[in-house]
């Protein structure tokens, strides 16, 4: 994995282009899907964090998961969940500790990020470059 | 790899894959009602059944459930076939019969040209039509509390003795995969009510909000090693959190 999907909170103005990126890339018959990403309040006044899937090494989601419908793509890094194999039981929204399996009841589904195969769509629409996709060195950190 | 023709189209597929997947990946649409990737295939519905044939059968005809027939070299495929679309209406017209209220076969049986069945209504039909997705899964996700009984006319899906399942944990998996919505369940406050089996939702310290039932937190943190405090909190909430933290981190970086 060359190329890492990367988080940098203070470039972040809230301005939740990500939200719509995402729901549109991930739209479902035609309507658009449920954000996978969007900013919240850091505490203070100004201060906007994106919060997206941190893609974990020891994901919580995996292991509540009892049908295995979740995976790590060996190519994007990416946890995905196999809408196929899902049961929407809620066992991986309610076992991450991040909160980033999220239920989408108008379309009863239950989502999270997927790193769009590769090419995450927020990171291509992020005016300020808080969320971007590139090369990273092994010494960068901050990696999500 | 494995060569076949479906509906004309040379394809290949892995040997032993099943027909369905194969169909499916052509984007042919073809009602499979009883199969769900969670579990093994099963053949309960029927409704999957297509025509096959090789050039070596000599005009011999089979017809087979697409989700339980593994790819062989050489199948002739027809997903379409007049007689595949009679015993589709057929079948159709049979649920129809039986569970005239469920949404989905009345859309299935509607797209194949029936609206009434052509059968006599059975007496005390109702809207499971026994394809069995609901115990395969409960077996599937460890649990084993609801499974089919009797036989014939009298079969149905029902947790032991017909009692409150002492091993449901009121996930509602067999509620959510269940094709056409029979499986009835009721969220009220903090308790859930499934098979007639009372449970009480964990909710968020934060919000409030109901989560998932204790039995099956319990359940998660016993056999998957996951922390009970895991638990505490909705996915909202944990978002919120997150969402500080990192944001304590970011601060320190600015005033580096
Ligand atoms: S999907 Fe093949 S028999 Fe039901």
């Amino acid at each position: 994995m060359d190329k890492r999907f990367v988080v940098t909170p203070n470039l972040c103005t809230g301005c939740r282009t990500c939200e719509l990126a995402c729901a549109f890339s991930h739209s479902v018959n035609g309507k658009p899907g449920l954000s996978r990403i969007y900013p919240l309040s850091a505490g203070t006044d100004e201060a906007w964090v994106p919060v997206v899937c941190l893609q974990c090494e020891n994901a919580a989601c995996v292991k509540a998961c009892l049908v295995d419908a979740i995976a790590r793509n060996p190519e994007t890094g990416a946890l995905e969940l196999d809408y196929d194999r899902c049961v929407r039981c809620m066992a991986c929204v309610a076992a991450c500790p991040f909160g980033c399996s999220l239920p989408d009841d108008q379309h009863s589904l239950v989502v999270k990020c997927d790193l769009c195969g590769g090419e995450p769509v927020c990171a291509m629409f992020c005016p300020t470059k808080a969320l971007a996709h590139q090369e990273i060195c092994s010494s960068d950190r901050k990696s999500a | 790899m494995v060569n076949l023709t479906v509906n004309g189209k040379l394809v290949q597929a892995d040997e032993g894959e099943m027909l369905l997947s194969v169909i499916r990946r052509l984007k042919i649409d073809i009602p499979s009602t009883c199969h769900h990737d969670a579990v093994e295939p099963y053949g309960a519905c029927r409704l999957c059944t297509v025509e096959i044939t090789k050039t070596e059968w000599n005009g011999w005809k089979n017809y087979v459930t697409a989700c339980l027939y593994p790819a062989e070299e050489g199948l002739i495929i027809s997903t379409h076939a007049p007689e595949v679309i009679e015993l589709r209406k057929t079948l159709l017209d049979l649920y129809l019969a039986r569970s005239p209220g469920a949404a989905l076969i009345r859309e299935m049986a509607a797209e194949y040209g029936i609206t009434a069945t052509s059968f006599q209504k059975v007496p005390d039909g109702d809207n499971c039509i026994l394809c069995a997705l609901c115990t395969r899964v409960c077996d599937a996700m460890g649990f084993h509390a609801i499974s089919s009984v009797n036989r014939g006319h009298g079969k149905e899906i029902a947790p032991p003795l017909k009692e409150p399942p002492p091993d449901c944990v009121g996930c509602l998996s067999c509620a959510q995969v269940c094709p056409t919505d029979f499986i009835q369940y009721k969220d009220k406050g903090k308790t859930r009510t499934i098979w007639g089996k009372k449970f009480k939702l964990l909710t968020c310290k934060d919000t409030g909000r109901p989560t998932i039932t204790v039995e099956f937190a319990e359940h998660l943190s016993r056999q998957r090693n996951i922390p009970a405090d895991y638990f505490e909190h909705d996915h909202e909430s944990h978002r919120r959190q997150l969402a500080l933290t990192l944001g304590k981190l970011a601060e320190w970086d600015r005033k580096e």
